[in-house]
């Protein structure tokens, strides 16, 4: 179906699109199996080019039983390794927003890909706990490629369908938390069986998600744009776009205590999953004594949920805004994320290797769809501020997973199972807040909207001091 | 309905933990009787030896005093390595457990042979992917049924004395370095030309 874009500036007129556009050229409607130029095949280069970032920094842990012997490595060693992981993307998720404001989310996300590219490659040349820590740091950066998707997508894609679309390709991005734990034992062995030893093997595994890594960057350089109209620089849209004080729209941010409160939640939901592909392949090779591939399919098992958990995690948030509203959206991700951290502690208690199967199994799909549900509620916190929101809450993900193997998972002070447990606690605990949260307009968890009669606009306007309200009205 | 069934399925799954958790407990190692004498000497005394090239010479022997009838029950002899209690600090993965079904402290089987009455001795070539570490070696005496009955380890009780340290290959390949680095550099060069003409497209673009 061919339906013509309205063309704006730059003398570029009638603009064939695949897919029907608004008046914005975003598309609206999502297919998902076509490549089509520029909307779909942005959704394809985004969602791939993120997964191979998530290979790559969970690389790692399913080879830990072998790269544990060669480095000489403690469980201290190890925690904060994990550590290092997520730490470096909580500051580089913040400063992801700002970067696709200013280049545009295909420049800003390559060049994060391709600059966190070569410290995966030097993994294969480490000789030292404190090497094994400083490549998982840097190579951990290349997670904030997940902000440049959500950015990527809310400019390809419009209002019914830009949830769909960031819910799919977050969800998927996330999967290669879970295909590492399968790639990386299979390639390991593949290359053992042609002749290398073990110390040498696992060095050699590490340049198949570099290679990947660098690729999915050069396909989005060569085959992506920025906009349905074209690429950031060469559109220098500046007129088109109202320019906002960028002091204000963090201020205003910072101080709405919503986005705070989603933070702290996601940082219990997707920092619990980050920290399970962290330690669950070497939890399920040490307690029941498995063999290296074995414990990584299990391990993979729990990321691979996220083709269907987290999307459907957003499309159930939307069927209960549906039925309910706002205060559906609470109350299913509320119940979803207790759900998960009551799944989790239970996790650490069960000996029996069938049984914890069955109930990590379960636990992932709970706690990938907190994940879908979570940016579920966040676009609607703040419609100035959309961006530092989404930053807050992604980066409070990272800083989840962070204070979880600071607390429970460094050096031997817990056992792993142990660890596990405590952490779904925590995960109970932090899930509270949510009912705290309220909107004048719709009401909470626990109270209706306001007796005052607040409407959307109205709430949303009060982003605005009246002064700036006049400045926007007379400019035009 | 749906919060019977939710709290049924609750109430099955911590009875299914219980029932798991009280499993059967397994042999243990207070039970083995210390009857084999072993002697486990690196050929090159007082350094660190090197892995897959050094070589430890191990004995083992019957004690004169053996309570157990060697001749009637040992069927098989395995050697082990086994890691000193300086090399297990903070690797729980190296944990001695007194049930040797959960032991992990002796991860490596160094040969495995039937019972053979005469003292016996082996050289030992240290393997090329035993890790960094020191060690020491045990024997176990194993029965028909393969279980262990009796055990002897070339250190004390508190495995503090004749201990050897190993140091592993590293793995490291200077090819795979000149990889990275190739790699590392095609990458950031890419991206810095595409920087470059992307700067100056938009200039262009500024022009018209």
């Amino acid at each position: 179906m061919q339906v013509e874009g309205n063309g704006e500036e730059s003398g570029i007129t009638n603009r064939r699109f695949a897919l029907p556009v608004d008046a914005e050229n975003k598309s609206t409607t999502f297919r998902l199996f076509s490549f089509a130029k520029p909307h779909m095949r942005a959704f394809h280069l985004s969602w791939f080019q993120f997964f191979c970032c998530f290979v790559s920094t969970f690389a790692a842990p399913p080879l830990l039983p072998v790269i544990r012997e060669n480095l000489n490595l403690t469980a201290t060693d190890i925690g904060n390794a994990g550590i290092a992981s997520v730490s470096g993307s909580v500051f580089a998720r913040l400063v992801m927003g700002t970067a696709c404001d200013l280049f545009g989310p295909r420049l800003a996300s390559a060049a994060l890909t391709l600059s966190t590219a070569p410290a995966v490659y030097y993994t294969a040349g480490i000789k030292s706990p404190i090497g094994f820590i400083m490549v998982r740091f840097f190579a951990g950066f290349s997670l904030a490629t997940f902000v440049s998707t959500q950015f990527w997508m809310s400019s390809m894609f419009s209002g019914p369908v830009v949830g769909s679309a960031n819910g799919i390709a977050a969800g998927w991005g996330n999967l290669g938390g879970g295909a590492t734990q399968l790639i990386m034992p299979l390639v390991f062995s593949v290359i053992q069986g042609a002749g290398a030893t073990k110390f040498t093997a696992w060095r050699i595994a590490f340049f198949i998600p570099g290679l990947f890594q660098t690729f999915s960057a050069f396909a989005v350089l060569v085959f992506g744009q920025d906009l349905p109209d074209g690429d950031y620089w060469a559109m220098h849209r500046s007129g088109e776009k109202q320019k906002d004080d960028v002091s204000k729209v963090i201020r205003h941010g910072i101080t709405n205590y919503r986005g705070w409160i989603t933070a702290l939640a996601y940082g219990y939901c997707f920092g619990v999953e980050l920290t399970i592909d962290n330690i669950i392949a070497e939890y399920f090779f040490d307690r029941f004594h498995l063999k290296l591939q074995t414990a990584g399919i299990i391990a993979a098992s729990f990321g691979l949920a996220n083709f269907f958990a987290r999307p459907g995690g957003g499309i159930f948030s939307d069927l209960m805004a549906r039925r309910f509203g706002m205060r559906g959206r609470l109350w299913a991700w509320w119940i979803v994320q207790t759900t998960g951290g009551v799944l989790c502690a239970l996790l650490g208690q069960i000996d029996s290797l069938t049984l914890s199967i069955v109930v990590m199994l379960i636990f992932s799909v709970f706690v990938q769809a907190a994940c879908g549900l979570t940016f579920g509620v966040v676009p609607f916190i703040s419609r100035r501020s959309l961006g530092v929101v989404s930053g807050m809450t992604g980066a409070g993900g990272n800083v989840g997973a962070v204070l979880t193997q600071l607390i429970f998972f460094k050096g031997s002070t817990y056992a792993r199972e142990t660890g596990i447990t405590l952490m779904g606690i925590m995960a109970i605990a932090c899930s509270l807040p949510i009912c705290l949260i309220y909107f004048p307009q719709w009401g909470g968890m626990f109270c209706g909207p306001s007796s005052k009669k607040v409407t959307e606009e109205e709430y949303y306007l009060s982003e605005w001091s009246d002064k700036e309200k006049e400045n926007e009205f007379t400019s035009h | 309905m749906a919060i019977h069934t939710f709290f049924f399925v609750l109430l099955l799954i911590f009875s299914l933990i219980q029932s798991s958790s009280r499993a059967a407990k397994g042999r243990l190692f207070t039970d083995l009787e210390n009857s084999l004498e072993v002697t486990a000497k690196p050929v090159k005394d007082g350094v660190v030896l090197e892995g897959g090239k050094d070589v430890v010479k191990i004995t083992w022997k019957l004690k004169s005093l053996a309570k157990v009838d060697a001749h009637a029950t040992f069927k098989r002899i395995t050697v082990k390595l086994c890691y000193a209690p300086i090399s297990q600090v903070d690797r729980p993965w190296r944990k001695t457990h007194n049930e040797i079904s959960k032991d992990k402290s002796c991860p490596y089987e160094i040969v495995s042979k039937p019972y053979d009455m005469t003292p016996q001795s082996l050289d030992w070539i240290i393997e090329p992917d035993i890790p960094s570490g020191t060690y020491f070696v045990s024997v176990y005496g194993i029965d028909g049924n393969g279980h262990k009955v009796a055990y002897g380890q070339s250190s004390d009780d508190r495995r503090t004395t004749n201990l050897f340290t190993v140091q592993a290959i590293s793995g490291c390949h200077v090819l795979l370095d000149i990889a990275s680095i190739c790699f590392s550099v095609f990458s950031i060069v890419f991206l810095l030309v595409v920087f470059v003409k992307e700067k100056r497209k938009a200039k262009l673009e500024q022009r018209r």
